[in-house]
């Protein structure tokens, strides 16, 4: 064969590629070609009716694909349009359900306070001001920490990793140093503290209470007057200083007078059945469950 | 030209019988595509080369599709798939290149 040299490819085979696209077969052919008989009758024509059928099958391939991607972008399209809307509908009927439970909850407030005697009543208000299962209002103190800017390389725009993030940590710090300072409600952007009330990380995001907070965080609390001293004075606001001093995350707190710190999330009651008959456990059954009011391990 | 008409009416078949290609091997659709448009320009370029043989077309073409495909399977099993058809695609796009090249050449003299 004479093409054997072409046919050998060079260590550098990439190069060969760029120099030499055409498949050497076909100079083979042509060389092969050049010395036989030239072909007649069918010999001939055989190999053009297949390269013809070759052909059209090339054209079947390029139009079934032509489908296919064509008919895949929609679908995919679809698909992401149909989960947003979803997305957005079940955001609207939590939104609707949320707001009939908090009026069905206010209604069950109004009858009690009308069934129940005044004492018995404004017993009933503090237990649930102190569980956070009521909404509060008081004057108390607010502390804002917030994460440090994100430092990036400005070259490469890779940052490092962010010393002056803020993690559950240090809320989980900030409500406990609120809780041991005398504060009566806590809550975490809006989200009321309760003595089962969880702090913690997933992923890269902060739960309280299996719902996320982003920064940055307003921990608010209503206690007594002494509550911003003993706060200042408390491990975990000497520790946010520095924090905050070295690693550029801001932290401060101040007073406000009247807040208002809205209701915890109705609490599921986990040891609480319902009482079968009104008459054999008229109480008793649906304290839930008892225990130490201090959330968090914080002593209060 | 027959060439050309043959494979308008390749198109036009592929329209007109809107074939389903099994899911199976659907992710395998373009890389047959690009081996087969490699092998395409190469019969292209042979043609005005004037060495043009029918017999090496189409093995070139199918063969082109098979191993195309063959590789992006392995690639697949392998858990490389994507390296690979991203390798099979540079080859041949450097092949279609080459030859697109060679083909400007003999058409525009430039």
């Amino acid at each position: 064969m004479t093409g054997q040299d072409r046919r050998t490819y060079a260590a550098d085979f990439l190069t060969e590629l760029f120099h030499n696209p055409l498949d050497p077969g076909y100079a083979d052919a042509a060389e092969r070609r050049r010395r036989a008989v030239p072909a007649t009758g069918w010999r001939r024509s055989a190999p053009r009716a297949v390269t013809l059928v070759t052909l059209v099958l090339l054209g079947l391939l390029l139009a079934m694909a032509y489908r296919e991607t064509v008919a895949a972008e929609p679908s995919r399209s679809k698909a992401r349009a149909g989960l947003v809307a979803q997305i957005k509908q079940r955001e609207a009927e939590n939104a609707a359900l949320t707001e009939q439970a908090d009026r069905l909850r206010a209604e069950v407030l109004r009858q009690r306070d009308a069934a129940l005697s005044g004492s018995a009543a404004a017993n009933l208000r503090n237990l649930e001001a102190a569980t956070g299962l009521g909404r509060v209002r008081g004057d108390g103190l607010v502390v804002r920490v917030a994460d440090a800017p994100e430092k990036s390389d400005g070259v490469t725009g890779v940052g490092g990793t962010n010393l002056g993030r803020v993690l559950d940590r240090d809320l989980q710090d900030i409500a406990n140093a609120l809780w041991s300072g005398g504060a009566e409600a806590v809550s975490i952007n809006g989200q009321r503290l309760t003595a089962t009330s969880t702090i913690r990380a997933a992923g890269g995001a902060i739960l309280v209470d299996f719902k996320p907070v982003i920064g940055p965080y307003e921990v608010s609390a209503i206690g007594p007057g002494q509550l911003e001293r003993r706060f200042r004075d408390s491990a975990a606001a000497r520790l946010l200083d520095s924090v905050s001093e070295k690693h550029g995350m801001s932290f401060e707190f101040r007073k406000v007078d009247d807040l208002t710190l809205p209701a915890a999330t109705e609490p599921q009651l986990r040891f609480a059945t319902p009482s079968p008959e009104p008459t054999a456990a008229p109480s008793g059954s649906s304290t839930g469950r008892g225990g130490s009011p201090s959330p968090l391990g914080g002593g209060r | 030209m027959i060439a050309v008409l043959a494979l308008l009416a390749g198109v036009l078949l592929g329209v007109w019988l809107d074939p389903t290609v099994p899911s199976a091997l659907q992710p395998y659709l373009p890389i047959a595509v690009v081996a087969a448009l490699d092998a395409v320009f190469g019969g292209v370029r042979a043609k005005l080369d004037g060495i043009f043989d029918d017999k090496q077309f189409v093995i070139s073409f199918i063969s082109n599709v098979l191993v195309a495909g063959i590789i992006v399977y392995l690639g697949d099993q392998l858990g490389v798939g994507g390296q690979l058809s991203t390798g099979v695609v540079v080859v041949l796009g450097v092949r279609i290149f080459g030859n697109v090249a060679a083909i400007r050449r003999h058409l525009f003299r430039a």
